[in-house]
């Protein structure tokens, strides 16, 4: 007869230091576990439900600025620190951190600041405004010393006024609307009544493009390919550029202003435009007779835009004073971030470790936010970090689900948001009954409906 | 084309046309008057659309215009059709630009005469409409227009700065003619006139007009599209590979800080005096000179004075001195394996650091004493037959034949169990000492144990009856507990000499009485009974192994002698069992046989319903069930001998088997037999029960009113109104609702379905209403959802896999941009993850056009 023995191994059991965890031996078999499906949802439902409960997204404001902030500057080498310009013609630099406070002023501007830029190994800020300037400015470089200095003395303004960083300054013709530098070049570009492609160490631009009667509201280099940028101008214009060559590569005509663009950091082809009309607009940079994608949530203009450094996602801010983060192939927000006191956005920016997102506003201070509301932030053990991703996972998979659905969904908005929200959901409503009407009472293919895609671009111009 | 474009195109085009264009040479006065008559007046409000319309009809070409266009074609009237001219003409005129310079070198004076002519008809044609229109003789208009000079149409006098219209608009320019012409007749005139003919003619090196700026941007944007294209769709492949991976990776290889220990120490700072003195050596330049050399200097370095060296060895000596003792103490008592011996130590140990807080040299002494008294007794196992003598005993079975060298060996075991009991009596069991026990006996004699039990018993009875001395003192010394003491000691020695006496008993009896207990065991064996005899004493030996070991004085139970008749009756009983059994063997297979036979004969209309295998197994059944009757009447007699329910049993097999085998063979029909399997329920008034039931409970049936009695009358007096109509009308509204729900019903005209239709709103809240998106069929979807991906239902190889976010990240890492690589398109993502198998991958087309979906 032979007896069925249970045996373990001592090896198996054994720990190898007491803190390690005691090994436990499952039996796999899926009809020992009859239930799986409904306790994954049940864990997908509290998941959801605790997303919600932890969604804290507001880390703090910066308060500091005597005007409006009219643009903002990430450094590209360094996280903490961001740069801000108001309309009154103040630049800050912020440690965004630990204290969140102004580090150095960079005092000079006599109108509105209207673009800010940084180099990309973060030693040269560009600024430009309506005073018909173009600074370039040396950026005090961080250390350790400096970041101890400034926790141990929160109460203390530590900030210093640096007139010393002012490199040089341009005087032009007119004035310029926006300012970006190249990824990893020396070289930088204004857009105002024309388009010019300066270099560091030169006071005459290296190249101007001209285009028009009507000024170049935005500028935005391509961060995977250097030598090309987007610009958009008030003539409803989006333009791509190559800076070697003489013209314009491509302009595609809308049907309202394009007030920022930004390309997508991951994917080189692709841009996004932050349209007037509230919608943002995604291209392929190749061909521009349809939008690839159009993004809707916001009831006002989308005054700026930028990509998350994972070219996954994207910010926008709003005249409608919200926040949105979109995903960069899907038609609406996963995301909308607003405070009371929060008003109209001028300019937003992704972290550059896609953890967090800045927004700066009429209200004169800027906002950090957490890029995802309910991320817990620190230091995570290795356990937690399963845990979250686990419940991560059980989420997305069971997010079709109405239940789960509903819940995911759910964000309270501000009331005119609401209402402007409803308004414009009835006026679709109404006008695609009547388009429906209308198509059915015609003769067949006499009345076409232009996807939503197509309906907002007149034409590329060839 | 935009009307925007066209519009300033055109203009630029015009202009160029202008500057280009040479008309026919007349002199300025000339044409100036022509200009002047075909010039109406109110020219100055056209637009520069007309201007140009005018242009391309008559504005320099004024030959051309008599030459070729028929008046009604020349389309004056259709001025202000603009759209009409821009379809079509532009074409043309990019042609004519060229073509014209040829012309004007052919044709330019011959025509001279004829336009000149031309004009005179015009101002023929003019006085006659004039004419007909007033009525008034022809002359007084002529004379209105030969005489009327020229008209100025500019505010100020032509000049440098105040050019006139016509050369405004390009229609009189001076030309190289006009030039020349007053230097006809001078020397060189021949020679420039011919270089200038020449230069006409060659049109190799004619510099052509640059291209209208919006024409010219166009191309160049083309060209540049092609360009920018170009370093686009370089980056497809990579694009594509990073969408349709199920993670992307960002900062993996980033090292956050230090990660080695190289990396830490290489960051240290000497602070203290010893750390510094230690870097002044480690970083002495002569040493790490040397190191750096062959390492012969390090020798010279080396060198110790020679009594360093004597110190040196005399502590390395003493240490390994200390050491060796150490071990050599820890190793002994290491040895130990008593697990009440640690345990006292550390007891002591503990004791000592308490009493150490009192008198610690005392306590040290005292743990030393009894550690040492404890060691001696333990280890020297001086009693355990492991003596020369007791071996040889053992080993020559002396100690059970002879009394003296047993009962020695009794006491030395007895002995030893008293000095182990020291420590065994501090254990929670005693199962080393039972292990010790049996080590004994296995140990000892295989054969005649009992006995030795016995006199083990003996002996225990007699150490009790010794050793019964009352304590002198404590609580066991006060004169009651003394005297009940006493009490009870009495009763146990009376106890134990009667125990005594029954060993003796059994000690006489002692070899019979073995044999005889062998029977106890209740197991039967099969087989021959002469074969059984043999394990006998085997078996009985380990029987009573097992109850010593429970308990000693348990002997009595083992020699239980009303185990005996049992013992007795159950022998015959299984001879007779086996008898028959051989019996049927016999007599069984012939008879066997001829059931057989019957069973074919019989079932012959059987064979030709059902298939072969059915008749085979029929077969089988009749072989087993005939031969028993057969094996059961020589039975019959000897059933008395058998136990009884063994007997009953078979006679009740018998019986059944009896029945059946008398079964007439009257084949019924499938139908029949199915009827007769079936017939005790009713299957299909069941089912039809179990429809009506479900119908009731998903559509059920309205309530008919019914008249509560006290509700709706007042008095006894009062007519009877009955059901009030709005019920009735509402219980036939409802009837029709039910009977409507009946019929939509899917089963309705199914007799024999049940299709259920009732929703279940708890599991209504785990289904999709559509299709989620990436996925394009219902199949993929559940497929999808089909696994679980919790760590309690996958091994923790996968879980990490199954669960991976899309975006792996590092916060507080900078993420830079895309960085061009090579892509091979044809590659595959890798099939690594398993989520891969489980997820929809979305084509890629789907993937670009998700904002339409989406935004739906």
């Amino acid at each position: 007869m032979r007896i069925k023995t249970i045996s373990r191994s001592v090896d198996e059991f054994t720990r190898e230091r007491s803190q390690d965890l005691q090994r436990v031996f499952h039996n796999f078999d899926p009809s020992l576990r009859p239930m799986e499906k409904a306790v994954e949802y049940q864990r997908a439902l509290t998941a959801a439900k605790l997303e919600k409960i932890f969604a804290r997204p507001f880390v703090g404001a910066m308060d500091g600025h005597r005007d409006g902030i009219s643009c903002m500057a990430k450094n590209p080498n360094y996280l903490k620190g961001i740069f801000s310009a108001s309309m009154d013609g103040d630049i800050r630099l912020w440690d965004i951190a630990t204290s969140r406070r102004t580090v150095c002023q960079f005092p000079g501007h006599l109108g509105a600041v209207r673009g800010l830029t940084v180099s990309t190994d973060g030693n040269v800020l560009v600024s430009c405004g309506t005073d018909c300037n173009v600074r370039l400015w040396s950026v005090p470089r961080p250390s350790l010393e400096d970041s101890d200095l400034s926790s141990e003395k929160s109460t203390e303004v530590v900030h210093s006024i640096c007139g010393l960083y002012l490199q040089e300054c341009v005087i032009l013709s007119f004035t310029s609307r926006a300012v970006d530098h190249q990824f990893e070049g020396d070289l930088f570009a204004t857009a105002g009544a024309q388009l010019d492609i300066w270099n560091h160490n030169r006071s005459q631009p290296v190249q101007s493009f001209t285009s028009g009667s009507h000024s170049v509201i935005s500028v935005r280099f391509n961060p995977g390919e250097p030598d090309i940028l987007a610009t958009s101008s008030g003539d409803n214009h989006i333009s791509i550029y190559d800076i070697r060559m003489s013209s314009a590569a491509r302009k595609i005509l809308m049907r309202t202003k394009t007030n920022s663009i930004a390309w997508n950091p991951m994917e080189p082809m692709n841009f996004t435009a932050a349209n007037e009309d509230g919608n943002c607009y995604s291209f392929d940079g190749r061909k521009n007779e349809e939008a690839k994608c159009v993004h809707k949530d916001h009831v006002s203009a989308v005054m700026d835009i930028d990509f998350s450094p994972t070219g996954r996602e994207f910010v926008t801010g709003s005249y409608d004073r919200s926040v949105r983060i979109f995903p960069y192939n899907g038609g609406h927000s996963r995301e909308i971030y607003h405070t009371k006191r929060m008003q109209r956005v001028f300019c937003v920016k992704y972290s550059s470790d896609a953890t967090y997102v800045i927004s700066g506003s009429d209200d004169t201070n800027l906002r950090l936010w957490k890029a995802k509301a309910s991320e817990q932030l620190g230091v995570i053990l290795p356990r937690e970090q399963k845990k979250h991703e686990y419940n991560e996972a059980v989420k997305n998979r069971y997010k079709h689900l109405p239940e789960i659905k509903r819940i995911v969904r759910h964000r309270h908005l501000p009331k005119p948001i609401y209402k402007a929200k409803a308004e414009s959901r009835a006026m679709n409503d109404a006008k695609r009954r009547k388009d429906d009407r209308r198509k059915a009472h015609s003769a067949p293919g006499t009345v076409v409906t232009e996807s939503h895609r197509t309906r907002r671009i007149i034409k590329e111009v060839e | 084309m935009g009307g925007l474009k066209r519009k300033s195109s055109s203009s630029a085009k015009a202009l160029a046309k202008s500057k280009k264009k040479k008309g026919p040479h007349l002199p300025n006065s000339i044409l100036k008057v022509i200009a002047n008559q075909k010039r109406p007046l109110n020219s100055d409000e056209e637009d520069d659309d007309d201007v140009i319309g005018s242009d391309d009809e008559h504005g320099g070409d004024l030959y051309e215009y008599e030459e070729g266009v028929p008046e009604e074609e020349s389309r004056k009237n259709n001025r202000y059709d603009r759209h009409e001219n821009y379809d079509y003409e532009l074409p043309e005129d990019f042609e004519d630009e060229n073509v014209e310079s040829e012309d004007d070198d052919d044709g330019g004076n011959t025509d001279n005469d004829e336009a000149e002519g031309d004009d005179d008809d015009d101002d023929d044609r003019h006085t006659r409409m004039l004419q007909s229109l007033t009525g008034m003789p022809s002359a007084a208009f002529e004379g209105e227009s030969k005489s009327k000079p020229v008209l100025f149409t500019e505010a100020y006098p032509e000049g440098e700065f105040n050019p006139t219209r016509d050369v405004l608009e390009g229609k009189n320019v001076l030309t190289e003619e006009d030039f020349l012409a007053p230097l006809e007749g001078t020397p060189g005139y021949q020679k420039t006139s011919k270089q200038i003919a020449r230069m006409r003619k060659d049109t190799k090196h004619v510099v052509h007009a640059p291209l209208p700026k919006p024409q010219r941007e166009r191309l160049e944007r083309k060209a540049v599209i092609g360009l920018v294209d170009e370093e686009f769709s370089k980056w497809v492949h990579l694009v594509k590979k990073n969408r349709e991976a199920p993670t992307v990776y960002f900062n993996q290889d980033v090292d956050l800080g230090y990660s080695t220990v190289g990396a830490i120490a290489s960051e240290f700072q000497p602070r203290t005096e010893f750390e510094k003195k230690m870097a002044s050596v480690l970083n002495d330049s002569e040493v790490s000179e040397a190191h750096r050399d062959d390492g012969a200097r390090l020798l010279e370095l080396n060198e110790v004075s020679m009594e360093d060296h004597i110190k040196d060895h005399n502590h390395i000596a003493k240490m390994r001195s200390l050491l060796f003792r150490h071990e050599f103490k820890s190793k002994r008592i290491k040895k130990i394996k008593s697990k009440t011996y640690h345990r006292l130590k550390n007891k002591d140990l503990k004791n000592s650091s308490l009493g150490a807080l009192m008198d610690p040299e005392m306590a040290k002494e005292e743990a030393m004493r009894q550690e040492a008294k404890r060691v001696e007794e333990r280890m020297t196992l001086k009693h355990r037959n492991t003596g020369k003598w007791a071996k040889r005993m053992i080993s020559r079975g002396l100690n059970v034949k002879y009394d003296g060298p047993k009962a020695a060996i009794a006491e030395q075991l007895q002995m030893n169990a008293n000095l182990s009991r020291k420590m065994n009596s501090m254990r929670d069991g005693s199962s080393s000492d039972e292990s010790d026990d049996e080590e004994e006996f296995n140990d000892g004699s295989d054969e005649d144990t009992p006995s030795r039990l016995i006199a083990k018993a003996k002996e225990k009875t007699l150490k009790a009856l010794e050793d019964d001395e009352v304590p002198n003192a404590g609580l066991m010394s006060l004169p009651f507990m003394a005297r009940a003491m006493k009490k009870k000691n009495e009763e146990a020695n009376e106890e134990a000499k009667r125990a005594l006496e029954e060993y003796e008993e059994w000690e006489n009896s002692g070899g019979e009485n073995s044999k005889k207990s062998v029977t106890v065991s209740g197991r039967r064996v099969f087989g021959a009974t002469a074969k059984v005899e043999a394990p006998k004493e085997s078996r009985k030996d380990s029987d009573n192994f097992y109850d010593d070991s429970d308990s000693d004085n348990d002997m009595a139970r083992i020699e239980d002698n009303n185990i005996e008749p049992v013992r007795d009756n159950a022998s015959p009983a299984r001879n007779t069992i086996t008898e028959t059994e051989f019996d049927d063997d016999v007599a069984g297979n012939p008879a066997s046989k001829t059931t057989f036979d019957v069973a074919m004969f019989a079932s012959g209309s059987w064979k030709k319903m059902t298939g072969s295998k059915n008749t085979e197994s029929k077969k089988a059944s009749k072989k087993t069930r005939a031969p028993i009757p057969q094996a059961q009447d020589k039975k019959g007699p000897r059933d008395e001998e058998s136990g009884d329910s063994e007997s009953e049993a078979e006679q009740m097999v018998d019986g059944v088997l009896t029945s059946t085998s008398k079964e007439t063979f009257e084949v019924p029909s499938q139908a029949e037999l199915i009827n007769r399997a079936f017939a005790g329920d009713d299957v299909l008034d069941e089912f039809e029960k179990d429809k009506e039931e479900v119908l009731n409970q998903e559509v059920p049936k309205p309530e008919k009113p019914v008249l509560v009695p006290g509700w709706g009358d007042w008095t006894n007096i009062q007519k009877k109104r009955g059901i009030s109509k709005q019920m009735v009308q509402k219980h036939d509204a409802e009837k029709k609702e039910w009977e409507q729900g009946l019929k939509t019903r899917k089963d309705a005209r199914l007799k024999h379905v049940i299709i259920s239709e009732k929703v279940d709103k708890k599991a209504e809240k785990l289904h999709t209403t559509t299709l989620p998106f990436p996925f394009t069929s219902k199949e993929v979807f559940e497929h999808s959802m089909r696994m679980p991906i919790g760590p309690e239902f996958n091994p923790s190889t996968i879980v990490g896999e199954l669960n991976r976010p899309e975006v792996v990240k590092k916060t507080g890492v900078i993420i830079k941009p895309v960085k061009f690589e090579e892509v091979n398109p044809n590659d595959e993502v890798d099939d690594e993850h398993p989520r891969n198998h489980q997820k929809q991958r979305p084509k890629k087309k789907t993937s670009r056009r998700q904002g339409k979906v989406k935004s739906k």
